[in-house]
């Protein structure tokens, strides 16, 4: 292995409804501006990897159809699906194909159009014997979680509610992020409608239409192309048992994500997240998992979630600031939020992440999350 | 030229699926209202629903073990958002309990309805019991829902 | 033991720019509408956003001839004539249906578009491509 960088990246404007593009049209958007970024031509990608959800659309083999948009004509084009996981993992194959001397410059993009389909209906379109009778989306399996979290380790819904006004605080200062609401409290959080107890409206993620891209490139090719590359130091993916009803307690445990991130925290001398991480863009679907994972990741004790997000810690000003885009709570369109998340840790190291910038970033965590099923964790800094 | 255009299309798809012998012989049971589980000789796990292998240990299940028709809810929700449902594209509309079961002489949880949908009637711990449907076909909705023992 | 389930969900594909254009055209016009690459000197049936070939953005909407070739053809029983068909004034050739049978068609014959009555904004407003009477190919 040798090292490797992310020497740009490029979002589209995500939204409700891109009524205004067709699904390789939103793509190119990403890949135009992430190219823009890097400040390279189409013809200096060696590779594309692309990740999408497929069944939220209801189409088979996206690459088929949007593979233009990505410039990945006469190049070679791989496909990653791991869920909600699809982006973070695409980022990984990708940094694996720079890494291991495979391709010099790799274009990763991952994209979702939820206006398009029916995203609950597609999650739910699992095992049919027993699963596919029972299931109730994303919603309710995080729901069912939630209700051990809060009765395990005493977090509220007002600590919940904090978050949710974190995000869209910071969104605010994203020009890419779907929602945002710089002066959101924690009374509209708590009195927004119940999606499925004890879940209300701001406490969930969005189903939104966009796509993210970034570049990564070869240690020789980031330091041609780049003066400040966003070196990818570690990567690590778990998967687990995929059964809802397997693993106890998971959103409290949920250790595919707490081995991931010891993964990476072991390759790269971290033994104090809170601490030795300057910024953090986790996958946080729902206000509760952003505090269930704080303990996960190691950012504070069991049972210290609720004190840590009391505390301002996480917030912009903090001593670890999660989410500075806003999150998944405030832009998600699947395929691409977990490249949303690496491109937004890379953009932090770049010192390119704007309004939004965290000054002195040296040493980012991104962190992606499907169904519990897999987790990936990724380690950015400023130097290889 | 800023007219959107946009096409609708309906997907229809039919799908056919082999269950396996594991699951052939705990829908069996569903018939009888017998519900199995099958125990890891490895870690001694009794996974509910069946499968045919331990995803901890990788090894075959092959040892079925009773499970009671009652147990402890180990987490709720009550889902107030309509749902289209996976099997047939129909919507379900909220609100409905759903629940994880450990059912006593299982060590996984199963994950199914309640029929208890207010909230400030439902809590992690209470024990709960398995309705069943009249008309049993050897399927998952054999069992209704999970009630709230009194 | 099997499980057979059979399903319906609605979906709805925005066409974007310039798959919206180019339905609209149809709808409107009974027009085919192409892009023209001029960085590969060549035109593409039907319109798209971005040359497939260099990747390029810059394209022009050029308006393509009712009539066309036939480039290559099935007869799949029970469902009907496919075909690809190069329209007038293209470089590359569409997919679409074959409206006839299939004694009437030879690979390069002269074929003219046939338009739906009723126009939606769908590529089904092109219902085919018939024979050319009016051609001695």
């Amino acid at each position: 292995m040798r090292p490797a960088a992310i020497i740009g990246t490029g979002q589209t404007d995500h939204g409700r409804c891109r009524d205004d593009v067709s699904q390789p049209e939103l793509i190119r958007e990403a890949a135009n501006r992430a190219l823009a970024d890097a400040d390279i031509s189409p013809a200096d990608v060696d590779a594309v990897v692309l990740a999408n959800m497929e069944m939220f659309e209801g189409r088979a083999l996206p690459e088929l159809w949007v593979g233009e948009g990505a410039f990945a004509n006469r190049k070679p084009c791989l496909k990653v699906a791991t869920g909600g996981t699809s982006g973070t993992s695409s980022c990984i194959a990708g940094f694996h194909q720079a890494a291991s001397g495979l391709f010099d410059v790799v274009l990763v993009i991952g994209f979702e159009k939820h206006s398009e389909g029916h995203t609950q209906t597609g999650m739910a379109l699992t095992d049919p014997f027993w699963d596919r009778g029972v299931a109730s989306g994303a919603l309710g399996n995080f729901a069912l979680s939630i209700s051990q979290y809060m009765a395990e380790r005493g977090v509220t819904r007002e600590q919940a509610a904090r978050v949710a006004v974190k995000s869209r605080r910071n969104a605010a200062m994203n020009p890419h992020a779907h929602l945002k609401d710089a002066n959101a409290t924690i009374e509209d959080v708590m009195s927004s409608r119940v999606l499925a107890h004890p879940v209300r409206l701001m406490d969930m993620c969005p189903q939104s239409d966009g796509a993210a891209a970034i570049v990564i490139a070869s240690a020789e090719h980031a330091a041609k192309l780049c003066s400040r590359p966003a070196w990818i130091k570690a990567a690590a993916t778990r998967h687990e048992q995929p059964y809802i009803g397997d693993i106890d307690r998971r959103l409290l445990t949920m250790r595919t994500l707490r081995d991931a991130a010891q993964s990476v925290y072991a390759r790269t001398g971290i033994r104090e997240p809170l601490k030795q991480l300057d910024v953090a863009e986790i996958y946080e679907p729902v206000t509760y998992a952003e505090l269930a994972w704080y303990e996960v990741l190691g950012f504070c004790a069991e049972g210290e979630a609720g004190r840590l997000i009391e505390d301002g810690i996480t917030e912009m000003g903090g001593e670890l600031p999660v989410n500075p885009s806003g999150g998944v709570l405030c832009a998600n369109p699947v395929g691409a939020t977990g490249v949303i998340r690496v491109a937004e840790a890379a953009a932090q190291i770049l010192r390119r992440a704007g309004a939004h910038q965290i000054d002195g970033a040296r040493t980012a965590l991104a962190t992606g999350y499907g169904v519990y099923a897999w987790a990936d964790a990724l380690i950015l800094g400023s130097t290889p | 030229m800023n007219e959107r255009i946009s096409v609708d299309v309906e997907m229809r798809q039919s799908w056919r699926y082999a269950s396996g012998a594991a699951m052939e012989r705990f829908c069996e049971g569903l018939r009888n209202k017998r519900i199995e589980a099958l125990r890891c000789e490895g870690c001694g796990r009794r996974y509910l629903p069946p499968r045919p292998f331990c995803g901890n240990c990788h090894l075959h299940l092959s040892h079925w073990v009773p499970v009671a028709q009652e147990g402890v809810l180990e987490a709720w929700t009550v889902v107030c958002l309509p749902f289209l449902d996976g099997r047939t594209g129909t919507v379900r509309n909220g609100p409905y309990g759903m629940g994880l079961v450990r059912l006593d002489g299982a060590d996984t949880t199963l994950n199914h309805y309640l029929a208890e949908t207010d909230p400030s009637r439902l809590a992690v711990g209470l024990r709960v019991r398995a309705a069943w449907r009249d008309d049993l076909r050897g399927a998952i909705d054999d069992i209704l829902h999970f009630e709230v023992m009194q | 033991m099997m499980r057979e389930e059979s399903i319906r969900i609605p979906f709805r594909f925005a066409a974007g720019r310039a798959g919206s254009r180019m339905l609209a055209a149809l709808r409107d016009d009974k027009q085919i509408l192409g892009s023209h690459c001029p960085v590969c000197v060549r035109t593409l049936a039907p319109a798209r956003p971005f040359c497939p070939e260099c990747g390029g953005e810059n394209l022009k909407t050029v308006e393509l001839g009712s009539g066309a070739v036939l480039v290559s053809w099935t007869d799949m029983p029970g469902r009907g004539l496919f075909a690809l068909v190069r329209p007038d004034g293209a470089d590359t050739a569409m997919i679409h249906k074959l409206l006839g049978q299939s004694g009437d068609f030879h690979i390069g014959a002269r074929l003219r578009a046939v338009f739906a009555a009723e126009r939606r904004g769908h590529i089904a407003d092109l219902q085919g491509f018939e024979p050319d009477p009016g051609s001695a190919a």
